[in-house]
């Protein structure tokens, strides 16, 4: 009835439909923006109607919010973090420090660019952005998973080297482990 | 002024009598700044804490003279039975760059002491734990030294995304909807000429 291609599309529709609607959010809160998760998640903007959740550990999410500014202290865990989640996974860049620096533009110790470290899926901008751009930012994600475009983690894998690269830049003394993935 | 400054004139007495090369100001109401050689200030802070009554280290910090070749040190501390803060201040030079710790006095001046350390790079001797604080894997002079250039630093360190060459400073519209003007010194600090 139907041949291999057309049942892998169904297949992926499926799945992609049941991911969209369960997103879930490791608590890593980097930066100031951390503080507009409580709102978000709490019941005036009830984000649990997305299928948006927190998640305690990075195994168990499927999105890395980076919620701000990220020191170079910080881009080593996060990059431990997000190598550490499984796939589908999914990078969401918060606030306009995470975009062109925002106000940390001249600071020595913030990275100015996150897409040069990370794949980033969705950018919201705003300093900072308000529950209902965060939930904004969510259903755009949702939309790009559900047309299948938010690849982040295919990316990564496939310009390791070049982010890797990146990151050697910044993180000087580099003590990280290897996945194979 | 009509307060009751008793406290504060008994305080600058009892300082006055005991240190008599100190600089005393009475900056405002509860605030009293002491100036002293750089010798004087571990006996100063021994004998505040401990016939003054100011028992709480609220804060200790550093500020880079450049211009005269020295640091200055700043201890804040505060008495609960008074209510003053008395700011004791003191110049160290820059070349050699070393003071004597006070983590005898209040354990918490450690943790001061690390954090000038690293960004100022001011050795505490006698604090054993001057070691990496915050910043990690930093090898270029102390960050808030202010010989270290913090704009070239983030040029060459970290990727610029292109499109905020145009940016606009922000005072100049504020500037022409109230009327008012930019006066010299911060025309300085401008965005258009720190590019």
């Amino acid at each position: 009835m139907f041949n291999d291609k057309e049942a892998s599309k169904i297949v992926d529709i499926i799945k992609n439909f049941a991911r969209k609607h369960s997103l879930w959010v490791v608590a890593y809160g980097t930066g100031c923006g951390a503080i507009e998760l409580p709102p978000t998640m709490t019941s005036r903007y009830d984000a649990e109607r997305f299928g948006i959740r927190g998640s305690a550990t990075p195994r168990q999410a499927d999105v890395l919010l980076i919620t701000g500014y990220l020191s170079v202290k910080t881009l080593k865990r996060v990059i431990r973090t997000y190598e550490q989640m499984q796939e589908p996974k999914y990078v969401i860049g918060f606030g306009s420090c995470t975009i062109n620096g925002g106000m940390y533009w001249d600071s020595y110790n913030t990275i100015k660019a996150l897409d040069r470290y990370l794949p980033v899926d969705v950018y919201i901008n705003g300093c900072m952005p308000r529950p209902e751009a965060v939930i904004s930012g969510f259903i755009k994600l949702q939309q790009l998973i559900s047309e299948g475009k938010a690849d982040g983690a295919k990316r990564y894998r496939e310009n390791l080297e070049w982010y890797r690269e990146n990151q050697r830049k910044v993180i000087k003394n580099w003590r990280m482990p290897e996945y194979n993935w | 002024m009509n307060k009751n400054l008793y406290n504060e004139n008994q305080t600058i007495e009892e300082i006055k009598n005991t240190f008599h090369t100190a600089e005393i100001k009475l900056q405002r109401e509860s605030r009293i700044i002491v100036k002293l050689r750089s010798d004087l200030i571990p006996p100063f802070l021994s004998y505040a804490k401990n016939y003054l009554a100011f028992n709480h280290l609220a804060h200790f910090s550093c500020v880079d003279w450049i211009e005269d070749n020295e640091f200055e040190l700043v201890y804040l501390l505060y008495s609960y039975e008074k209510n003053i803060v008395v700011i004791a201040k003191t110049r160290i030079s820059r070349d050699k760059a070393e003071f004597v710790t006070i983590k005898h006095l209040w354990r918490q001046a450690e943790t001061y002491e690390r954090e000038i350390h690293e960004m100022f790079g001011i050795n505490f001797t006698g604090n054993d734990r001057l070691n990496e604080f915050i910043l990690e894997d930093w090898d270029d002079i102390p960050p808030m030294r202010r010989d270290f250039n913090t704009i070239q630093f983030a040029k060459d360190n970290f990727y610029t995304r292109p499109g905020r060459e145009d940016a606009q400073d922000v005072r100049e519209t504020i500037t022409k909807k109230s009327g008012e003007k930019i006066p010299d010194f911060a025309k300085e600090f401008s965005v258009r000429n720190l590019k």
